[in-house]
């Protein structure tokens, strides 16, 4: 991890000058099109004076897992801007894959038929989102495994190997360029598993057999264009007051037979290798690898989509036909507000302005320097934005998003630097509404995530104002009382596994309360310490009360001279600490994110 | 008949017990003669109706077969009679599809369900299950020339999951927040005391559910989920739990997005209120057996492929649909509709390993459900039916088979007037060699153009529930023009 944290009194007086330069000079630079070099001297004009403590918070919330002291501190001492400059130069590291492969080794050695599963992947991406220096290319891989979803549910148990690649791969193009993710999601075998377009085959007039659909459509409808025509500001442009379909089911049907003849990796273009099931034609790396096309096996009639074809193929090409098809979707002009709308609604908030919208698609149509699809102009539109950094903005009625329940459970360790017992990070699946958080990492129910872009909570103000708020599309009677019952036990005892075999004395993950457990019999500090940790601002006075009296009711008694009361006393200031942490866990200060 | 206030102190004084509810059945049973209930069960993904309810007359057979290949390497499902075998391909140890014989008969043609919904096929003979055949989303009777030479007809975003999910369920696409069932609700709801439990979904949020005024429930498949300990604490302390719900359920930046969270909390914990105390436990009806629901055997289908026995967590959102049910005297209610639903059904591939499993958990919850309702006197009461975004393409794509359009769903109830297949069974054809179907059912791809629209099916659910015609026509805005065809008259 990176160093340790200033101590308390000097974060406090540092934070204190920082809050006077940035009073007097104002905010950081908003997002604008003119080129890099200019924004760089803006930048650099304003960076002695950082950022306030408010200011990284808020940054970190939607940047990365969670705010803490040393990622705070980073913040206020060069500003956002440059944090954000930071984060993208991280290089990308494989991970997951080979995380997971270990894990299978070590398995197999005491049980050669065992193997890892998905609980190793899920193992992983929590490790990365908790000690990860970089944390906002770790951060918009989960970000973007909600929008190119594949899931744990279906490529599972010895496959889930090929989810840990697939979330690799999305860490590689993160902060790369649009067009290669797009053609890596569509290569990757989990997908191809996942959307089942490995293994497909073109026509048969003999049986009748078409080629499978199933990613055709969904390449278009949730990775690239989406349903409709879209103007640049993501509103829906309309012919006769109506939206204006991308794509039918001719366009479905044509790019369909694009992508046929693709299957595993391996050393040849066999038959056996194809259709798999072979051990002798499984090459042990197929499941890290993009599929490789099989021209036996490819259609090589026209294949017309879109306004566009791929043209008949005398030698049949599959790298040929996909590259038309992928270029055909990277280029529409759906993309840059399609993919940037919802870059904003998983990172800042749920219900962007249109004008939002439009500034991000237009670092994606053009960078700056004339290049399409540059990942991380659109992540520095998406953060370096007005309606991501003002305060003015961020206090609006409308503004923010519900935060999702993984992302509420890792600001918790984050901030209370959490550790596991066994090195290993063990979380396990938390999928259950009513007794767990109703999310659980990379596991979708279906392709369409665990919420919807355009999803708008019915009955209530954001109906009657047509506001999308994705993540109350899991959020009901069921899962909130299911979240609270939740973390009132993992604030208590921690979160995990007991351990590798679940036998041990206490779950795997444990949050750090020495500093809160010192302040125990002094109320009012104990729950500012509480409140600093996981909230970016000082909350009203009624939340200070309310909080404060529930922390009183666990009454302390006082120290005997002879100790005789120790264990009612520790236990007093841990039901103190923990009442304080949970009750601000549970309130809308917390769980919206602003 | 008990007064409601002596139910009141039956159902907390029988619940805190522990006891049977038998005397409060009873007693419900007298004074809810005019219940009633819809329980929609959704099947998640689109489901093949051509290997759920088959035609098997030699015409349909071969067109089928021509498509969907064999029981070994394609999807097509065995002949009625063909025996089971003891190996090989699922559908070869499936053995043949079940004959069923509609009341109706439909010119020369003969029928049969999957060889895994036998349940189904007996309810049906026992006419307490109907057929919907070729029901699907659509603007207005259509013709395949109108389909094909014009988009005028053509409903939007076919083929999208969640935009035909929404459509059957609301008549809009993804976005839409108000549904049929909720706006059936809208004018039934003077029939229920705790209105709050009019629409009531265990399968997570459903646009079907609410209405202008009705708004949605969500129920855990154990019930209600109260926050704290049983006794009322958190961390040992009921002041803090008190403490919590006040923070819950109150904003203090008293914006947008912390009311609309705030408001959920709070029916979160006023539904406990009401529900906590007088919610009848696993086993104090004819709805559970065990009080570990993922080990009752009630609760469990066998599998087709490896004969196991196992959870079904459809029946296990039906459980708490009856429990709901049995304190309806309670509660005040007159009318209810309830919402259940399974993933899984988009077998685009390894479609014969999938999808057995898949309808037999249909099958047996369907069974359970009935058996529980009958046990508790609801036999009438109920109605129960299926929905899905969509049917499936004739075509194969191998081992699997993409979307469709038209699709045949199950109704089952005792008011239904069962053992008959609805609506004119689609005809199966080949094509004329350039993928183009001869039939006039069947488009490209072998989708089916639907001969019924999803408004016939949910008018005649709501006739049934007790909506009037003006109101129906108000809901589904395009069900004049069915004309006199407006309820399909299978309740």
């Amino acid at each position: 991890m990176t160093p340790a944290a200033l101590p308390r009194t000097r974060a406090l007086a540092t934070v204190a000058l920082l809050g006077l330069l940035t009073a007097c000079g104002g905010q950081n630079p908003e997002s604008d099109s003119a080129a890099l070099s200019q924004s760089d001297t803006r930048r650099s004009a304003l960076a002695a004076t950082g950022a306030t403590r408010t200011e990284a918070f808020r940054l970190l919330n939607q940047a990365s897992f969670g705010a803490n002291a040393s990622t705070l501190s980073r913040i206020q001492s060069v500003g956002t801007a440059k944090w954000i400059d930071e984060q993208l130069a991280m290089p990308a590291q494989d991970v997951h894959r080979t995380r997971w492969l270990a894990a299978d080794a070590a398995i197999k050695k005491g049980d050669p038929k065992a193997t890892a599963g998905n609980n190793e992947v899920i193992s992983s991406i929590y490790e990365r989102a908790l000690f990860a220096d970089d944390q906002l290319r770790q951060r918009v891989k989960l970000a973007l495994s909600e929008i190119f979803v594949i899931s744990l549910i279906e490529v599972s148990g010895t496959q889930a190997e090929m989810a840990a690649s697939y979330y690799d791969m999305l860490g590689r193009n993160a902060f790369g360029n649009f067009r290669t993710l797009l053609q890596d999601v569509t290569m990757h075998p989990a997908m191809g598993k996942y959307l089942s377009h490995l293994r497909n085959q073109p026509a048969d007039p003999v049986t009748g057999r078409q080629p499978d659909q199933n990613f055709a459509r969904e390449v278009m409808q949730l990775f690239s264009i989406g349903l409709v025509q879209l103007n640049p500001d993501g509103t829906a442009k309309l012919s006769g007051g109506l939206p204006i379909p991308t794509y039918d089911q001719d366009d479905v049907a044509g790019i369909a037979s694009t992508f046929t003849g693709f299957s595993w990796y391996g050393p040849d273009t066999s038959k056996p290798r194809f259709f798999g099931g072979d051990p002798a034609y499984a090459d042990p790396n197929r499941y890290g690898t993009p599929m490789q096309g099989y021209p036996q096996y490819h259609a090589i009639t026209p294949k017309v989509f879109l306004g566009t074809q791929v043209p008949a193929q005398k030698v049949a090409d599959p790298d040929a036909s996909v590259k038309i098809a992928v270029d055909t979707l990277f280029k529409h002009a759906n993309v840059g507000p399609f993919i940037g709308r919802q870059l904003i609604q998983r990172l800042v908030t749920s219900d962007p302005s249109p004008a939002y919208v439009q500034r991000v698609a237009n670092k994606f149509a053009n960078n700056g320097n004339g290049v399409r699809g540059d990942m991380k102009a659109v992540l520095r539109a998406v953060l370096n934005d007005k309606e991501a950094r003002r305060a003015g903005v961020a206090s609006g009625e409308r503004y923010g998003k519900v935060r999702e329940p993984i992302l509420r459970v890792t600001a918790w360790l984050r901030a209370f630097n959490a550790t596991s017992d066994s090195g290993k990070v063990l979380i396990a699946p938390t999928s259950d509404a009513a007794t767990e958080l109703n999310q659980t990492p990379l596991s979708s129910p279906s392709v369409f995530n665990f919420y919807r872009p355009g999803y708008i909570p019915a009955g209530g103000e954001a109906d009657a104002a047509r506001m999308t708020l994705p993540e109350m599309q899991i959020t009901n009677e069921t899962s909130i009382a299911g979240y609270a019952n939740y973390m009132m036990g993992v604030v208590q005892r921690g979160i995990g596994p007991r351990g590798e075999d679940n036998l041990g004395e206490r779950p795997d993950m444990q949050p750090n309360y020495t500093a809160e457990t010192a302040l125990a019999e002094d109320p009012p500090a104990l729950v500012t310490q509480v409140f600093d940790k996981l909230l970016p601002s000082s909350p009203s006075a009624t939340l200070r009360n309310e909080v404060l009296a529930a922390v009183q009711a666990h009454t302390m008694p006082p120290k005997r001279p002879d100790d005789s009361n120790a264990l009612a006393r520790d236990n007093a200031k841990a039901r103190r600490v923990q009442t304080a942490i949970l009750l601000t866990l549970v309130s809308p200060e917390f769980i919206v994110q602003k | 008949m008990l007064s409601r206030r002596e139910l009141l102190r039956h159902g907390g004084a029988v619940a805190g017990l522990g006891l049977g509810l038998t005397a409060m059945n009873r007693a419900s049973a007298v004074g809810a003669g005019d219940y009633k209930a819809l329980v929609c069960i959704f099947l998640y993904g689109g489901n093949d109706h051509y290997n759920t309810v088959l035609a098997t007359d030699e015409a349909s057979w071969s067109a089928y077969s021509a498509e969907r290949g064999d029981v070994v390497g394609g999807i097509a499902l065995a002949p009625p009679g063909t025996q089971a075998k003891g190996s090989g391909s699922l559908h070869q140890r499936l053995g043949g599809v079940l004959p069923i014989t509609p009341a109706t008969p439909q010119a020369g043609r003969s029928f049969a369900l999957h060889p895994s919904i036998a349940s189904l096929q007996t309810l049906f003979n026992r006419q307490r299950l109907a057929i919907v055949a070729n029901v699907g989303n659509l603007l207005g009777p259509t013709v395949k020339s109108d389909y094909d030479n014009s988009t005028a007809m053509r409903p939007s975003k076919l083929g999208s999951h969640n935009d035909q999910q929404s459509v059957w369920q609301s008549g809009g696409a993804e976005g839409t927040t108000r549904g049929w069932g909720g706006h059936f609700m809208d004018g039934q709801i003077g029939a229920n005391t705790q209105s709050m439990f009019s629409a009531i979904s265990v399968n997570g949020n459903a646009v079907w559910l609410p209405g202008k005024q009705t708004r949605a429930y969500q129920l855990a498949p154990s019930g209600p989920v109260r926050v704290g300990l049983d006794d009322g604490t958190v961390y040992g302390s009921a002041e803090v739990l008190r403490r919590m719900r006040g923070i819950m359920t109150t904003t203090r930046d008293n914006r947008l997005i912390e009311r609309e969270h705030a408001a959920v909390s709070q029916r979160s914990y006023a539904a406990v209120d009401v529900l906590g105390g007088i919610y009848p436990g696993v086993t104090a009806g004819p709805w559970g057996s065990r009080s570990d629901p993922l080990t009752d055997p009630l609760l469990q289908y066998r599998d087709p492929a490896t004969k196991a026995d196992l959870y079904n967590p459809l029946a296990h959102q039906l459980q708490a649909v009856a429990r709901t049910m049995a304190v309806r005297g309670t509660l005040g209610m007159g009318r209810q509709v309830f919402f259940v639903g399974l993933g899984g059904w988009d077998t685009h591939d390894t479609m014969q390993d999938r999808h057995a499993p898949l309808l037999a958990q249909l099958a047996h919850a369907m069974q359970y459900f009935d058996d529980t309702l009958g046990a508790m006197g609801l036999d009438d009461s109920v109605t129960t039916f299926t929905m899905s975004e969509f049917g499936r393409a004739l075509t194969s794509n191998g081992d699997g088979c993409d979307h469709g359009w038209g699709s045949h769903h199950f109704v089952m109830g005792g008011a239904v007037k069962g053992g008959d297949i609805y609506g004119r069974f689609p005809t199966y054809s080949g094509t004329d060699g350039q993928g183009h179907f001869l039939s006039d059912d069947l488009l490209d791809s072998g989708q089916l153009l639907p001969a019924q629209s999803a408004d016939q099916y949910a008018a005649t659910l709501g006739s049934w529930l007790g909506v009037a015609d003006s109101e129906l026509d108000l809901i589904l805005p395009n069900l004049s023009r069915w004309g006199s065809k407006r309820n399909l008259g299978f309740v």
